[in-house]
């Protein structure tokens, strides 16, 4: 496979040490490439930008950015106009904080990237790489990508360096704006000693290559269909069943999801006391420290049994 | 509140929640309209039929797939609801696991969960705080926007948050990347430890709030002078003192030594030698443990 394209050059500063990077996208989409098709009579939909006063279509050339600042009125920015934006740390990513990890909530990640090392930055790059491995910890910076800024992430991810843009804090929607229903009850302790028996029961690893995307398939399928003018039904609605009563429905999914388990072998290791003390207290007991705080070695003690009940909890 | 992006139940056991699901990030940037330049008319995309030239509204726009003969096969929203009506309609719930072992890399979007009326709020609360009591994030599954997505759940707070976790194939290979790495000499343990030092003088506790988008207050000004008919040149650039540009040995640990001592050096006169940055937050040992920065509280 070819080293993938790279998206942006630039600079990571880190005190005085300056390392010179490559960006390249870490993911990619693999959805089902979709086109816009006419529905009356299948022809292909074209984009064309139209002049609203003139009504006729514009060439690319004849296209500028403006800013609306009064209704119609626009202030036009030039593309070098839009450059002094950026500012002439544009190209570097200046790196002045570190973090733990786990800190960061992940409703703030965007956009994962690989970074590689820039011209004659391999030394640079290798010694920053150790670094973040030693310290496991996140380098916290901030550049300037597409005429946007970006708060970024810094990490070593086994052999690279991986670079993750972050929104602002005021990027994310308050809470106040939510208007989250409030039950009007609280929980009792009996349903919440309950569910936190299913959760235990439910534990898992999280191992990425055990999940694929089946709907695609089932797209795909879907489209046979219609290639060979099978007509497609639309689906009904499913019925949710309402629970009457929250904690004989929890006892049930307990006793179902035991059932499930019997039937497989045992794996004490997977067991967990629902009882323990609130998590957040580092000093309760090692592993509800371990819970909390997430350290990474915890994971080797995720025994393979647990692993694999964790299979048939999840199949 | 607007409306959701997505409406459905969230299932884990045999407890089904109904919930709608909304966007947990706002557009905050500075959006420019596409001008014709000869008369700043704004310009307008508009959707035109190849095959007879004329504007198509939106509800006769298909998804179109090419077969291999050339063939085109046409799906609407209600046929591809067909392909997988359960999933469409269901988060499942398919385990717990702790945050820490997905990598933030397979994050792709964050969405907040809304229980739709108040019966359903009482499970919505519950499952927050057992997850919390027992430090797990549910993971699960679901098909959203004509794709199945892998997801993972956590609370916030009295919020449940939810995250689309991309699949392994979504991810790319690193191994070009570490084979051009592996290439570059091993770096020294000296150099190694200097850098963790300076990694260690460094760490604070993450605070979103700390970092605001400067850039998007610099447009803003920028307009703002333009609308004036003030002309934008760019600032001259600042003549720095030339700073040792390290990337490669011997500099490196040059560089790396006089960082590690400028940094100790700001922190002994309590930052009084430092220029622009605000003295950082240390993080003390006793906060180790300390939990998630809260967001949008």
């Amino acid at each position: 496979m070819p080293m993938p394209r790279s998206l942006w050059n630039g600079t990571i500063a880190f005190g005085l040490v300056r390392v010179p990077v490559k960006l390249h996208s870490a993911t990619e989409s693999k959805r089902i490439a979709f086109k816009e098709r006419h529905a009356l009579d299948g022809g292909a939909i074209e984009h064309r930008r139209v002049c609203v006063k003139e009504g006729k279509e514009v060439p690319y050339e004849q296209i500028v950015k403006g800013y609306e600042v009064a209704s119609g009125e626009y202030v036009v920015l030039s593309k070098e106009e839009l450059a002094i934006a950026d500012g002439p740390q544009a190209r570097v990513v200046e790196v002045d904080h570190f973090v733990a990890e786990e800190e960061i909530d992940p409703i703030f990640y965007e956009r994962a990237y690989y970074l590689s090392p820039g011209k004659l930055g391999e030394d640079a790059y290798r010694v920053l790489h150790a670094a973040l491995l030693r310290s496991g910890r996140v380098g916290i910076g901030r550049f300037v990508f597409h005429n946007k800024e970006h708060l970024a992430a810094v990490r070593a991810v086994e052999d690279v360096i991986v670079m993750q843009t972050m929104r602002f804090a005021d990027e994310i929607v308050p809470d106040s704006q939510l208007e989250i229903p409030r039950a009007a009850k609280k929980a009792t302790k009996l349903e919440l000693d309950t569910a936190q028996l299913l959760i235990d029961q439910l534990d898992g690893s999280y191992e990425p290559d055990r999940y694929e995307d089946r709907y695609r398939d089932e797209v795909m399928a879907l489209i046979e269909r219609k290639a060979r003018g099978e007509a497609i039904e639309p689906p009904e609605r499913e019925q949710v069943t309402r629970e009457v009563d929250l904690l004989d429905v929890l006892k049930q999914s307990i006793e179902q999801q035991g059932a499930r388990k019997r039937s497989g072998s045992r794996s004490p290791a997977g067991k967990r006391s629902p009882r323990k003390p609130a998590a957040g207290k580092p000093s309760a007991s090692k592993r509800t420290a371990s819970k909390t705080t997430k350290v990474k070695p915890a994971k080797a003690t995720a025994t393979k049994a647990k692993r694999a009940a964790a299979k048939r909890g999840g199949s | 509140m607007a409306r959701p992006l997505w409406s459905g139940s969230l299932s884990f056991g045999l407890v089904n929640v109904p919930v709608a699901m909304f966007s947990a990030v706002r557009d905050m940037d500075v959006h420019f309209t596409q001008l014709h330049a000869p008369d700043a008319s704004p310009i307008e995309t508009k959707r035109v039929c190849s095959a007879d030239g004329q504007e198509v509204p939106w509800d006769q726009i298909a998804k179109g797939y090419e077969l291999e003969d050339g063939r085109w096969v046409l799906l609407s929203d209600e046929d591809l609801a067909a392909a997988a009506p359960h999933k469409s309609q269901t988060i499942d719930v398919e385990c717990f696991v702790r945050e820490s072992e997905i990598d933030p890399v397979y994050y792709e979007r964050a969405y907040v969960l809304s229980p739709r009326d108040e019966a359903a709020a009482r499970a919505y609360a519950l499952l927050g705080e057992a997850m919390a009591k027992s430090g797990r994030v549910a993971l699960g599954r679901f098909v959203m926007h004509a794709k199945e997505h892998l997801v993972s759940i956590r609370p916030r707070g009295a919020v449940l948050t939810l995250t689309t976790v991309r699949f392994a194939e979504e991810v790319r290979s690193r191994q070009e990347i570490a084979e051009a790495v592996a290439k570059a000499a091993e770096p020294s343990g000296e150099q190694v430890e200097n850098a963790a030092a300076i990694i260690a003088e460094l760490e604070v506790t993450f605070d979103p709030s700390r970092y605001q988008d400067e850039h998007r207050a610099h447009l803003q000004r920028i307009i703002k002078r333009k609308q004036k008919g003030q002309k934008i040149v760019a600032p001259k650039e600042k003549v720095e003192p030339a700073k040792p540009v390290a990337s490669s040995a011997p500099d490196l640990m040059g560089a790396l030594q006089e960082s590690l001592a400028r940094i100790r050096g700001e922190a002994a006169v309590g930052g009084a030698g430092s220029t622009k940055k605000k003295p950082a937050r240390r993080r003390t040992p006793a906060k180790k443990h300390s939990s998630k920065s809260g967001a949008g509280k």
